[in-house]
C-alpha cells in the first residue's frame, strides 16, 4: 500500500476508486487516514473525496459496469471510510441534537451519513438513524430525544409521497426539518411543494440547520391539486396498472413470454416504478418528475440489453388506460414525446 | 316633477324615455330611485295618497347633504343635522372642516365619537348629495365578532400544534412561542421545580417575525414569590408587583416595571400545576376580562400538553430501558469472523420483536452464534428471547458443543415455560465457529427447527445448508439436527428469520418473497463484505413487501476472513490508535 502524502483529496480520488473496485477496505481507509494525517480538513475528506468516489459507484452500476453486489461492497467500504475519518476527527459536541435519516424505504444511506458526519464536525451533537426508518421510529424517537432539527434524505423522487408524510410527521413533533437528496429534483423544487427547507448539500444543510427561524420560515405545502383525486386513484389502482401492462407486453412482445421468475420479477419492479414514479409526478403536480424518471430507466435498461421501445410500449398502454386521468395523461404523453418511437406492429 | 311621476319612471334602467328621465341626464344608474330634482324645494303634499318626501326622508337612516354646482349646502336633513352639526346650509362643505366629506373615505370615517360612512352622488345641474351614515354599532358588533373569530383560531392553533405528544422541552418551547404575539410581547414559562430547579422558557418578540425562544434553570427558592404562588395554584392578583418581580428576575427584556401589563396563569396538571405562564406586554394594551379568559383557555390547552408530554416521557424511559435489555447485541468481534446483521421488528415504533441473535466468544478463540425466532409478536415475544439470550448466555460456559448446548436451553426453556404456564416454543439455529490457520472456518450447527442456512461460496453459488430438527421448548428430548460446513476465505454463511421468506408483496402484495427469490438475490454477492449483505437481504425483502405489514426480520451473516492477512491493515481503521506512529508504515 503505497498512499502518496498529498494535500489534495483530488489527487487522492483515483487511488481511492481504485480501492473500491478491489473491495479494499483497509487500503481505502489508509488513502483517507493519509489525507488526514497530511493535514486536509476531515469535512474535505468526506465531501472531495468519499462523495464524489461514491457518485461515481452509482453511475457505475447505472452504465451496469458494475453489479449490484459491487456497488454494495464499495458502499459499504465508503461506509468504514467515514466511521474511520469520523473516529478520527473526534469532534466535541457543543451544539443541540439533530437527527439524521433515511425516508422510509430509501437504502441510500451513505449521503445522510456525510451530512450526519458533517454536521457532527461542525460541533452538532448528531444521531444517524440510518437506512429506511419508519416514520414511526422517527417519531417515537422524537418523543423520548429533544432533537432542535431532523435532516432526511430521499434519493428516489417515487418516494415522495412517503417522504411527505415522513415530513409532516416531524413537523406534528414540533421539530423543524431540512431535506435533501435527488429525490427532492436536482434544484430541489419538490422540497418546496412539499412544504420543507431543503439544502443541495451537507454545507448547506448545516447553515439552515445553524438558523432555527430560517427552518420555521418555510411556507406551507402546496398540494391543492390533490383535491382532484387523480394520485389516490392511481395508488388504488396499482397493482391493476401493473398487471395490465404485463399482460400487454406479453401480449405484443413474445420474448417476455419466455422470461425467467427473475426476469418477471424484475419487470414487474420496474412496472412498479413506472407507476409510482407518475403517482409521485401527480402527487407534486409536476410531470417533469415522471419524464425524467422515463429517461432514466430507459438509459439504466439500456445498459442491461433492454430496448427502449420496451419502455415506450407500456407508456403507450398507460397513455390508453389513464385516458380519463388529465394529469397523468399529460405526464405520460410527455414523456413519451422523449422517447424513441414505438414500433407499430404488434410483435 | 311631482312625487307620482316617479312612480312611472323606470328606475335605474333608462331605457324607457319618461319625461323626468329626459329632464334629468345626470341620474346615474347608481343614484337612489327618486328623482333627485324633488329637492330641494320638496314639491307640497297635494293629497294624502302620495308620501311627504321630507318625512320620508327625516326617517332615513342615511342622513342627507345637498350642495349646489359651487360646493354650497343647500340642504341637511334631520339625520345629517344631528351626525354632522358643522355642515349649515349656505355655507361652503368645505368650510365644515368634516375631512370625510372633502376626501371621500370609502372606508369610513370617525367623527365625534361615532363611525359614520359617507357617499356622494351626483345630481343634476352640477349639484351633489351626500349620504351619511352612522355605522357604529354594526361595526363594534363585526369588531366583536371578529375577536371572537381570532380567539378561536388562535385556540385552533395551538391545539393544532400541542395535540400531538411532544418532547416535554419542545412542548414547554412551543407553548411560549405560541403565546406571542397574540398574548404577550415576552412569555414566561416556569415549569414545576423538579429536585429544587425549576427550568425555564422564555419567547419574546423582535420584530415581526417569529418569536425568540430561551430557556434557563432556577433554584426553587430563587423563584419570584409569585411564580411560587402560581406554582401552588393560586392565580396571584397583585398585578403591578408582579410586574416589577418579573422585571427584577430579569425575564421581560425591552419591558420596563412602569409601563408594562402582566398576568400570571397556573397550567393544570394532574393534581398540581404541572406549570406557570407569565404573560406581559406593553400597558397600552391592558389585560381585559377577554383577553384574561383567553389565556386561560390558553393554559388549559397548555397545561395538558405539557402534562401529556412530561407522562410521556417517564413512560418512554422506562420502556427505553426495558426495551434496551431486550434488543439484540451485536456480535463481539471475533478474529477471522466478519460479522454482519440486520434487524427489522414488526412494530416500528416499539424497535423490539420476536426474533433474536447474537454471540459469545469461546474461550478456544471460537466464537458461539445463533439466530431464532420465538412465537408470538411484540412485547411478550421480545420478553422471551430475552430470556432465551440469558439462557445461552449461562449455558454457552458450561457447554459448547452445538448439539448437547441446544439440547440444554430446551430443557431450561421447558421448565421455565411450565413453571409459567406459557406455551412459548422457539426455532433456532445455533452454532460454533471456529477460525483456521489458513482464513477458514469451520462452522458446527445445530438445528431447533429453524430455516436452513445459506451458505454463499466463492464459486458465487448459493447452498442450503441441509439441517433439521425439532422446535424447542416443547417436548424434553428433542430431536436435534447437526451439520458441520467448512467456510473458504471470503466465504459466507448466512443465518435468517422467516420474516424474510414469508414476507408477503409482489403485484398483488400477498405473494411469498419465498427462498428461491432470496436465493436469487445472494447469487453473485460472494464477494460483499457480511454487514452489506445482511443490509441487502434486508433490502431486497423490504423492497418486496413495499409499504404492507411484515413479521419481524433478522439476519446474521458470518464470513470468514483471513486474520493473518488483515491484521496489519485493520490497525488502521482503529481509529484510538496515534496517527503519527502508524504514519511511516503506511507511507512506506
Amino acid at each position: 500500500m503505497t498512499a502518496a502524502t498529498t494535500m489534495d483529496p483530488t489527487d487522492a480520488y483515483p487511488g481511492y476508486l481504485a480501492c473500491l473496485a478491489d473491495a479494499d477496505e483497509y487500503a481505502a481507509i489508509d488513502v483517507a487516514l493519509g489525507l488526514l494525517d497530511a493535514g486536509v480538513p476531515p469535512e474535505r475528506v468526506l465531501l472531495d473525496l468519499v462523495a464524489p468516489a461514491q457518485a461515481e459507484v452509482g453511475e457505475r452500476w447505472a452504465r451496469n459496469e458494475w453489479s449490484v453486489a459491487q456497488e454494495h461492497a464499495a458502499t459499504h467500504i465508503s461506509e468504514r471510510v467515514v466511521a474511520a475519518v469520523a473516529a478520527h476527527a473526534n469532534p466535541r459536541p457543543t451544539g443541540g441534537r439533530i437527527v439524521v435519516a433515511c425516508m422510509d424505504g430509501e437504502w441510500h444511506a451513505l449521503p445522510p451519513r456525510l451530512v450526519a458526519e458533517v454536521l457532527r464536525l461542525r460541533g452538532w451533537q448528531v444521531t444517524f438513524l440510518g437506512a429506511s426508518v419508519p416514520a414511526a421510529h422517527l417519531v417515537s424517537y422524537l418523543h423520548r430525544h429533544d432533537a432542535q432539527a431532523v435532516a432526511l434524505a430521499c434519493a428516489l423522487p417515487m418516494r415522495l409521497p412517503h417522504a411527505h408524510r415522513m415530513i409532516e410527521a416531524c413537523r406534528r413533533s414540533d421539530v423543524p426539518v431540512v431535506v435533501g437528496g435527488r429525490g427532492f429534483g436536482a434544484d430541489g423544487r419538490w422540497a418546496a411543494r412539499l412544504g420543507a427547507a431543503w439544502a443541495p448539500n451537507a454545507p448547506a444543510a448545516a447553515e439552515l440547520i445553524a438558523d432555527e427561524r430560517a427552518l420555521r420560515r418555510v411556507p406551507a405545502a402546496q398540494l391543492g391539486h390533490l383535491a382532484d383525486d387523480e394520485y389516490a386513484s392511481l395508488v388504488r389502482r396499482r397493482g391493476e396498472l401493473i398487471d395490465s401492462a404485463l399482460t400487454d407486453l406479453r401480449e405484443r412482445v413474445p420474448a417476455t413470454r419466455e422470461y425467467t421468475a427473475a426476469q418477471l420479477d424484475s419487470t414487474v419492479s420496474d412496472l412498479g416504478h413506472i407507476v409510482d414514479s407518475l403517482a409521485a409526478s401527480l402527487y407534486v403536480d409536476d410531470a417533469s418528475l415522471f419524464t425524467e424518471f422515463v429517461g432514466w430507466l430507459v438509459e439504466i435498461l439500456t445498459s442491461r440489453g433492454v430496448p427502449a421501445s420496451a419502455v415506450a410500449l407500456t407508456l403507450e398502454h398507460y397513455a390508453a388506460v389513464l385516458r380519463d386521468f388529465p394529469r397523468a395523461s399529460d405526464a405520460v404523453a410527455r414523456s413519451r414525446a422523449g422517447l424513441p418511437a414505438t414500433p407499430r406492429s404488434g410483435g | 316633477m311631482t312625487a307620482s311621476d316617479v312612480r312611472d319612471t323606470d328606475p335605474g334602467d333608462g331605457r324607457i324615455s319618461t319625461p323626468s328621465t329626459t329632464r334629468a341626464p345626470a341620474w346615474s344608474s347608481g343614484a337612489p330611485s327618486w328623482p333627485p330634482s324633488a329637492l330641494p324645494p320638496l314639491a307640497p303634499d297635494r293629497d294624502q295618497a302620495t308620501p311627504d318626501w321630507s318625512e320620508v326622508v327625516e326617517h332615513f337612516r342615511e342622513g342627507l347633504v345637498v350642495c349646489d354646482a359651487d360646493g354650497v349646502v343647500r340642504h341637511v336633513s334631520p339625520v345629517a343635522e344631528r351626525l354632522l352639526p358643522e355642515v349649515v346650509p349656505g355655507a361652503p362643505l368645505a368650510a365644515s372642516g368634516v375631512p370625510g366629506l372633502s376626501e371621500g373615505s370609502p372606508g369610513g370615517f370617525t367623527h365625534r365619537g361615532r363611525r359614520l360612512t359617507a357617499r356622494q352622488v351626483p345630481l343634476s345641474a352640477g349639484r351633489c348629495c351626500w349620504y351619511v351614515e352612522d355605522v357604529t354599532e354594526s361595526v363594534s358588533r363585526a369588531d366583536a365578532l371578529l375577536a371572537e373569530r381570532a380567539r378561536s383560531a388562535f385556540l385552533a392553533v395551538v391545539g393544532d400544534k400541542l395535540g400531538n405528544p411532544l418532547h416535554p422541552d419542545r412542548a414547554a418551547a412551543a407553548v411560549v412561542r405560541l403565546a406571542v404575539p397574540t398574548l404577550a410581547e415576552v412569555a414566561v414559562l416556569v415549569l414545576a421545580p423538579r429536585a429544587g430547579r425549576a427550568r425555564w422558557w422564555r419567547a419574546s418578540r423582535v420584530d415581526d417575525e417569529a418569536p425568540m425562544v430561551d430557556s434557563g434553570v432556577l433554584a426553587g427558592p430563587a423563584l419570584p414569590a409569585a411564580i411560587a404562588e402560581g406554582l401552588t395554584g393560586v392565580e396571584p392578583h397583585a398585578l403591578d408587583w408582579l410586574v416589577e418581580q418579573a422585571v427584577d428576575a430579569g425575564w421581560l427584556p425591552g419591558l420596563t416595571g412602569a409601563d408594562s401589563a402582566a398576568r400570571v396563569v397556573p397550567l393544570p396538571g394532574r393534581d398540581a400545576p404541572v406549570g406557570v405562564l407569565l404573560v406581559a406586554r406593553r400597558s397600552s394594551r391592558w389585560y381585559d376580562e377577554d383577553d384574561v379568559g383567553l389565556i386561560r383557555a390558553f393554559a388549559a390547552r397548555a397545561g395538558a400538553a405539557l402534562t401529556t408530554a412530561l407522562l410521556y416521557r417517564d413512560q418512554a424511559e422506562v420502556a427505553d430501558t426495558l426495551q434496551a435489555s431486550l434488543l439484540p447485541v451485536e456480535p463481539a468481534e471475533t478474529a477471522g469472523v466478519q460479522w454482519g446483521t440486520a434487524y427489522r421488528p414488526a412494530q416500528a415504533g416499539l424497535r423490539i420483536g420476536g426474533d433474536f441473535y447474537g454471540s459469545h466468544r469461546l474461550a478456544d478463540g471460537g466464537s458461539v452464534f445463533f439466530l431464532g425466532d420465538v412465537s408470538g409478536k411484540g412485547v411478550e415475544a421480545a420478553v422471551f428471547t430475552g430470556q432465551l439470550r440469558q439462557c445461552l448466555q449461562a449455558l454457552h460456559r458450561v457447554e459448547s458443543h452445538p448439539g448437547r448446548l441446544l439440547r440444554l436451553l430446551n430443557d431450561a426453556l421447558l421448565e421455565t415455560t411450565q413453571a409459567h404456564g406459557q406455551g412459548r416454543f422457539a426455532t433456532i439455529v445455533l452454532g460454533v465457529a471456529r477460525p483456521q490457520r489458513d482464513g477458514g472456518v469451520t462452522l458446527t450447527m445445530a438445528g431447533g427447527g429453524h430455516l436452513p442456512p445459506l451458505v454463499l461460496r466463492t464459486s458465487g453459488e448459493v447452498e442450503s445448508v441441509p439441517l433439521r430438527g425439532m422446535l424447542i421448548g416443547v417436548v424434553p428430548d428433542p430431536r436435534v439436527g447437526e451439520v458441520t460446513v467448512r467456510l473458504e476465505p471470503g466465504e459466507t454463511c448466512l443465518l435468517y428469520s422467516d420474516g424474510v421468506t414469508e414476507a408477503r408483496g409482489g403485484r398483488r402484495g400477498d405473494e411469498l418473497f419465498g427462498a428461491e427469490r432470496l436465493v436469487t438475490a445472494l447469487t453473485g454477492c460472494q464477494r460483499m463484505p457480511a454487514p452489506a449483505l445482511a443490509e441487502r437481504v434486508e433490502q431486497v425483502t423490504c423492497d418486496w413487501l413495499g409499504h404492507g405489514d411484515h413479521d419481524d426480520i433478522a439476519v446474521l451473516a458470518l464470513r470468514a476472513v483471513s486474520p493473518g492477512g488483515r491484521a496489519a491493515r485493520h490497525l488502521h481503521s482503529v481509529p484510538t490508535s496515534t496517527s503519527a506512529d502508524e504514519q511511516p508504515e503506511s507511507h512506506a
